[in-house]
């Protein structure tokens, strides 16, 4: 048995070796295996032939390779030459294990494409409709596959329950309820945040909800969300003439028949996107399609589901994962989401204490889905001596959006601050990113951030389309344009994977030259 | 071409060379003598020892004679091997060259006690 697999073995050695010392070669190994029995020894002779492969099996093709040098001299400009490096013909057993794998690989090939085209039929479709040099077009479609958390959710296909942000879930900062305008503060600002990822229908006389409609998207269905998307921004975006303008823009192609030729909800959702978002220059607005039947009545949080939440979350505390000192005295705490602070204020002041001592602090958000602007700005409250503003495109200023610094007893205020990113740093945690660096309190080490500010409020259309309005104007002290659809960028551009050790070494640097 | 290969002289090739130079061997023989020489340092699997015979046998430094059967291993004819007298001046200019590192070696005294 053994001789056969060496004989086997052997054959991936040159033919002319085979040919020379192949038989000298299997009597060698014949002699061996008769001397050499027992387990140890055993394990010794193959432990010895198989190093002896590895070294002598490169160093023969080597040799066989001069021939071949001496042929390439007869090449002639222009046309290809072909050498044969084995000069015996392929075994009938070769031939067929070739045909066999090649067989396999064709099979398995369109196996793939077969699988790969079924998740994404519409992205398929939008490829053919979109042309494909247009610059904005494409960015346009990655933003509106980046920010709607909701839609992604709904495509996918989860329940409602799964769509409450659960700690550390994907996607849970998104959009939240409509507030009532004669609330300009609403009491409970976190718990309009509960209902992120839930589409909320707004029963206001101004919003067209239409009757549940053809996932197949015919002329009707199409005018009819038409209608709805210009209705909805007209009435609630921000800045009424821009509203206007977005809506005649889209009133006026449906018209002209512009539209005719879109027969897939999901491209028509981004062509709405897209136009609205070139008249109004507004990352915000979004229209979203879902193939599954998007909820009718959500969502507000039942007591049931809000104890689940709570329960989640004390199980996992918190999604503080780890808060640990690491060597130089380097406090490190990695977190997972910024939770409901009505629930982990407690977990939050702990971990911050915890870190009290140290030198320097770290805080790991690579996987950071987002949550609760609350706990953004409780943590944040730790690394500032005076309130501080935390700009949150999502809410106008109010005097909640200031940190409440100095915290009694805390010594991080003036310590180096490192905030670890990746492209799954979403929403919430890009908040703290963004405000940390544009306040010069914070390095960014790692990757761009994902680029979803959702600072929309969710208008269900029909079963199967919605949209986000952005309703409140919030004024950006530092630029002109937040994260949304660009991500946060790092100060130091390390992958996702070394930014820990990076920013180690960063913070140490900063030590020592105190 | 193998002349080139030869220099410097592996020390597989080195080694067969030496372990030729008692008597003539098969490829089984060689093996079990340079395991034997080098106190069991060295096992030259196949792949190594066939190949720097070829190397050695197309410079010459060693040489085929005719095949015949070893009493101690069964019936099966081998084929044997027997250093040339090229392959014994090789032999001895490398084994001149290790002498003169080796006194260059103690010398600088970096031998431990036992060995000076």
């Amino acid at each position: 048995m053994s001789e056969k697999i060496y004989a086997c073995l052997l054959r991936l050695f040159p033919a002319g070796f085979r040919e020379a010392h192949g038989e000298e070669a299997l009597q060698l190994f014949r002699d061996r295996a008769r001397h050499e029995t027992g387990f140890l020894l055993r394990v010794r002779l193959w432990f010895d032939l198989l190093a002896d492969l590895v070294i002598s099996i490169p160093r023969e093709y080597h040799r066989a390779q001069p021939a071949l040098i001496g042929a390439a001299h007869q090449h002639l400009d222009g046309a290809p030459t072909f050498f044969v490096l084995g000069n015996e013909s392929p075994r009938a057993g070769a031939l067929v294990s070739g045909c066999v794998l090649s067989l396999a690989a064709l099979s398995m090939f369109s196996i793939l494409l077969g699988r790969l085209g079924s998740y994404r039929p519409q992205r398929a479709s939008v490829a053919q409709q979109q042309s494909a040099g247009d610059a904005q077009r494409s960015t346009a479609r990655v933003g509106a596959q980046r920010s709607g958390g909701t839609g992604e959710n709904a495509r996918l296909g989860t329940s409602p329950v799964r769509q409450f942000p659960a700690p550390g879930a994907a996607g849970s900062g998104q959009y939240y309820e409509r507030r009532d305008a004669s609330q300009p503060n609403p009491p409970a600002r976190e718990n309009a945040q509960i209902l992120e990822a839930q589409s909320q229908p707004a029963r206001d006389p101004n919003t067209i909800v239409v009757r549940p409609a053809d996932p197949n998207l015919d002329p009707t269905e199409r005018r009819r969300v038409t209608d709805a998307v210009a209705n909805n921004i007209r009435a609630h975006y921000f800045d009424p003439g821009v509203g206007r303008k977005m809506a005649e823009t889209l009133l006026e192609r449906e018209k002209r028949g512009d539209y005719n030729v879109v027969t897939d909800g999901d491209a028509f959702a981004r062509l709405l996107t897209r136009q609205m978002r070139d008249v109004s220059q507004d990352k915000h607005l979004e229209v979203v399609y879902s193939e599954n039947r998007l909820p009718e009545r959500p969502l507000a949080p039942t007591p049931d589901v809000m104890a689940r939440y709570r329960e989640e979350l004390q199980q996992g505390n918190c999604t503080f994962e780890k808060v640990e000192i690491l060597p130089h005295n380097i406090g490190y705490l990695k977190l997972n989401s910024f939770p409901d602070p009505a629930i982990c204020q407690s977990t939050a002041k702990a971990a911050m204490a915890s870190l009290n001592h140290a030198d320097a602090i770290i805080f790991d958000l690579r996987d950071n889905r987002g949550g609760f602007a609350g706990m953004v700005l409780l943590i944040s409250s730790y690394l500032f001596d005076h309130p501080e503003y935390m700009y949150d495109p999502r809410f106008a200023p109010t005097p909640e959006s200031w940190t409440s610094s100095p915290v009694p007893g805390n010594q991080l205020a003036d310590k180096p601050v490192y905030v670890l990113t990746s492209s799954t740093t979403i929403s919430a945690a890009e908040q703290f990113c963004y405000d940390l660096k544009m306040l010069k309190r914070a390095t960014l080490v790692g990757e761009t951030t994902h680029g979803s500010a959702h600072s929309g409020v969710w208008y269900r259309i029909d079963d199967h389309f919605g949209m986000g309005v952005p309703e409140t104007k919030t004024i950006n002290p530092y630029a002109k344009s937040d994260w949304e659809g660009i991500g946060v960028e790092p100060d130091v551009r390390v992958q996702p994977g070394d930014a820990l050790v990076t920013s180690e070494k960063l913070a140490e640097n900063k030590l020592r030259q105190k | 071409m193998p002349k080139r290969k030869l220099d410097p002289l592996p020390s597989a090739a080195f080694q067969i060379l030496l372990a030729l130079a008692g008597e003539d061997l098969h490829g089984y023989g060689i093996m079990r003598q340079v395991e034997e020489q080098s106190e069991g340092r060295i096992r030259l699997g196949p792949g190594t020892l066939y190949s720097s015979v070829q190397t050695l046998l197309e410079a010459k430094f060693i040489e085929e004679v005719d095949a015949r059967e070893d009493a101690k291993l069964g019936h099966e004819r081998r084929r044997y091997y027997r250093l040339t007298a090229g392959g014994r001046k090789l032999a001895r200019s490398e084994a001149d060259r290790l002498a003169d590192l080796l006194r260059v070696a103690r010398t600088k005294k970096i031998f431990r006690g036992e060995y000076v």
